[in-house]
């Protein structure tokens, strides 16, 4: 089975991706901050990283600058799931290897799946 | 010399005696009446032996008062202390002559920029017997030269704090959107999973009412797009990255994108597209967001059961994608507001459409970076038509 990681901040986002994601049989596991997310790496191999990038306590920034220290993402795709569409930030977690940018207000619920399944099967 | 004078006859030399003394007066008169330079000499230690206007108008002294005495006078006391006359009459002696600028004191203590040359002066035998010294009051160019430099200054200091609140402005821009969004984005989630099944049936009158719901939160997310879009591309944030795109695939992409809201809304679309449109050089992203935002434009001022017809055509020199509505159109005296800045048209439909009146601010903006323009015709409760028109010539030219 899949496992994934989901890294979000704000809670009603959280829940709501916990949800969609939910419909599908992944092992999910989700962490609130960079910090919270490099702690589960180091426990447990992802297939897939959905990363939000503006978050307290490790940036979405800081925990790929930390993660590509040990990792390769050979095993483990990352997939940007942030509100923003420029600034310095994306432009420097786009330089780790990360598969796409997803604008989170730009997909439904069911958009949301069908990339995740796409990106899991690529 | 002696032989030679005794040869010339007396009324020749009288003549020239007169001749040479007239000149001389002439010169003195010239010294002693100009009145922009201060024009004087000094003996071999530097005491002052004559005096003419433009001296007492600029330093202040009468020929009374100065003569007789040290030009050391003219200088600051810390020019005095360094030793500066003695060096320049040094100089002027070494050199022939010693050009400086600096302040010098008037009589009254006051100070004034000065630019002065000092010559030394040689008699025939090459001993030193004195110096000419003409000074002039340049104080005035010297205020506008620092007032110039000091306008130089801050307009330098207002560019880099420009510059930096530019900066700041994007970073604002780029973190306000991303705030916005937020919301949006929890709100579109949670209906989005109503509307698409994840949590069972909803009865379909709490249906329609979610999907206005969504609607309108999709409205709200466009037009924060929109604002990040028009301030990016109003601080000249964009890079065109132009290709050789095909054009009917474009449009077929943009219709295929539209197809539910055409069927929604019950509105039949008809393609025109002649071979010779098939390429262009263009951004293929930019590009397409322009013509997506006519389409959607198109069919949202369409009624139901109206027509959208687009159409590609070329000449030699311009592509022009076409997209006709049989819509609620514009007056004449309106079309040109259209592509104003949140400009937006009263008609029918516009306040069942919503709209944030920056759609074709932004889209003729990126026509024109394309080096095209965007001409529009339309006739109220026929329709209206858009063509966008953009150069032909090769990728990179």
């Amino acid at each position: 089975m899949r496992r994934l990681l989901l890294v979000e901040d704000e809670t009603a986002l959280r829940e709501a991706y916990i949800m969609i994601l939910s419909s599908e049989p992944y092992i999910l596991d989700t962490a609130v901050n960079g910090q919270e997310a490099l702690k589960y790496c180091q426990k447990n191999e992802y297939d897939l990283i959905l990363l939000d990038l503006m978050m307290p306590v490790l940036s979405g920034v800081g925990f790929l600058e930390k993660f590509s220290a040990y990792s390769n993402f050979s095993g483990t795709k990352v997939i940007l799931l942030s509100n923003l569409s420029s600034g310095a930030d994306l432009v420097r977690a786009m330089k780790y290897g990360v598969r796409r940018n997803i604008l989170k207000a730009e997909v439904s619920p069911k958009q949301l799946l069908s990339i995740v399944r796409y990106e899991l099967e690529r | 010399m002696r032989n030679t004078k005794t040869t010339i006859p007396q009324k020749n030399l009288q003549t020239k005696h007169a001749a040479m003394l007239e000149e001389l007066e002439r010169y003195r008169l010239l010294v002693e009446n100009v009145q922009d330079y201060a024009i004087f000499f000094l003996d071999k230690d530097g005491y002052v032996e004559t005096w003419n206007e433009g001296a007492q108008k600029i330093k202040g002294y009468t020929p009374e008062e100065i003569i007789g005495k040290h030009f050391s006078k003219f200088y600051q006391e810390s020019d005095r202390k360094a030793n500066k006359p003695a060096h320049e009459l040094e100089l002027a002696t070494r050199f022939g002559r010693v050009e400086d600028e600096d302040w010098r004191v008037r009589k009254d203590g006051t100070r004034f920029w000065a630019n002065v040359v000092i010559t030394a002066l040689r008699d025939q035998s090459g001993k030193l017997v004195g110096f000419a010294k003409v000074t002039r009051d340049l104080t005035e160019r010297k205020q506008h030269e620092d007032d110039l430099r000091s306008v130089n200054a801050t307009l330098k200091e207002q560019q880099i704090a420009l510059e930096k609140l530019n900066i700041s402005k994007d970073e604002f821009i780029s973190l306000a959107s991303h705030q916005l969004r937020t919301p949006a984005t929890g709100v579109k989630q949670f209906l989005g999973m109503l509307l698409e099944g994840f949590v069972g049936e909803v009865d379909p009158k709490q249906l329609e009412y979610i999907r206005k719901a969504y609607e309108s939160n999709e409205h709200q997310i466009e037009i924060v797009n929109n604002l990040l879009k028009v301030a990016q591309i109003d601080a000249g944030k964009i890079m065109l990255h132009k290709s050789n795109v095909d054009i009917h695939k474009l449009i077929r992409e943009v219709v295929e994108v539209h197809r539910d809201n055409f069927r929604r809304r019950k509105q039949s679309v008809t393609m025109d597209l002649q071979p010779a449109s098939r390429f262009a050089p263009v951004d293929l992203a930019h590009f397409r967001m322009v013509l997506e935002n006519l389409v959607d434009n198109a069919s949202k001022y369409t009624s139901e059961r109206g027509n959208i017809t687009l159409s590609a055509r070329a000449n030699d020199n311009n592509l022009c994608v076409s997209v006709q509505d049989t819509g609620v159109g514009i007056a004449e005296e309106d079309a040109d507001k259209l592509f104003e800045k949140f400009t937006r048209i009263p008609n029918l439909l516009s306040d069942s459409v919503g709209g944030s009146g920056l759609g074709l601010y932004w889209a003729n903006k990126v026509i024109t970076l394309h080096g095209g323009r965007i001409e529009v015709q339309s006739k109220p409760n026929k329709g209206t038509t858009f063509h966008v028109y953009v150069p032909l010539g090769r990728v990179g030219a």
